[in-house]
């Protein structure tokens, strides 16, 4: 029984050890890959729309795991994939690695995140701080399923 | 059996094995808590380095990222680039990000560990692996119910449900029913 245990134990932690690949969430079903800078392109008409698109990892959330930002195929380019809080979590580790997600897009309005009434010259030399202050639209995929190697 | 006995019995064994899921759970309850003062997953560290002095931004990337790594003498593997902006690169290596701004004439090597123990638990505790852990669970939490009950049970007596005992369950309901009173 013991021995069984220990085999079994060894097996797990090895599987777990060399998976080059690992998937999250549900299952992808889509086959056809759509391309970000098509999707920035014209965000507008994709949003309620399901999509396959792939790019690297180029940061996690890192205390929740709940969204991860990837890299466009053109230059100065990401998008968020943001996932329901606990139903997905991306470890940091992703950072870098090729992602695969299958979501929707869907935008939200956000606020700039400049310093404010609060600027010092100090501040305003801070790249933060050349953000407009005024409300923009954003494009995100909400994240289903997502393959990550 | 006396109804008594089996109690104990049951209680005993149940306990032995739900000894090492609330131990699991509890960890990652505190640690879980104060999420928003601290990360209860990673170790995160963030050095920030001065930049090579005659370093160009506008050159290829894939130079450029070879020109730094070479600069801050890392010989950690590279995974991938990424170009936020014009002024500015990351580069992925295992478990490190340096990414570097060349308009702020700036460079940050995070390190990235893994919290081990607590890791763990939070990935078990928060039901990360789905499927067949949902199971054991739920399985646990419901050992925790019948642990509960039982333990009600446990003593005769002064000290037992129906001396003290019935006043430190009350207490024991109370608290919360306060705290809701008071937050909600």
């Amino acid at each position: 029984m013991k021995k069984i245990l220990i085999v079994s134990l060894i097996l797990i932690l090895t599987n777990l050890l060399i998976a080059d690949e690992k998937k999250y969430g549900a299952e992808i079903t889509l086959t056809e890959k759509t391309e970000i800078s098509k999707i920035l392109e014209n965000a507008e008409s994709f949003v309620g729309k399901k999509v396959l698109v792939e790019g690297t990892v180029i940061s996690v959330c890192a205390k929740r795991g709940c969204w991860m930002n990837l890299s466009s195929d053109k230059e100065f380019e990401s998008i968020r994939v943001k996932v329901n809080d606990g139903e997905i979590i991306f470890p940091m580790e992703a950072k870098g690695k090729k992602a695969l997600v299958e979501g929707e897009i869907y935008s939200i309005i956000v606020k700039g995140d400049g310093c404010g009434d609060n600027c010092t010259d100090k501040h305003k030399s801070e790249e933060k701080c050349e953000n407009e202050k005024t409300e923009k639209k954003v494009y995100m995929i909400k994240g289903l399923g997502a393959i990550i190697k | 059996m006396k109804i008594r006995k089996l109690i104990r019995l049951l209680h005993r064994d149940v306990g032995y094995i739900a000894f090492g899921l609330t131990i699991i759970y509890s960890i990652s309850g505190i640690a879980v808590n104060h999420v928003n003062d601290w990360n209860p997953n990673y170790i995160i560290t963030k050095d920030t380095l001065s930049i090579p002095e005659n370093a160009d931004s506008t050159i290829q990337s894939e130079i450029l990222t070879k020109n730094l790594i070479d600069f801050y003498n890392i010989s950690d593997s590279i995974k991938s680039y990424f170009r936020p902006n014009s002024h500015s690169i990351d580069i992925f290596l295992e478990n490190k990000t340096l990414s570097v701004n060349f308009k702020l004439k700036q460079a940050i090597l995070e390190k990235v560990e893994s919290r081990s123990i607590f890791r763990e638990s939070n990935f078990l505790h928060l039901n990360n692996p789905k499927k067949l852990w949902t199971w054991v669970a739920d399985l646990f939490a419901l050992s925790l119910i019948f642990l509960a009950g039982t333990g009600i049970f446990m003593i005769k007596g002064k000290k037992g449900l129906k001396g003290r005992g019935k006043w430190l369950i009350l207490l024991g309901i109370l608290i919360p029913i306060i705290f809701l009173f008071l937050y909600s």
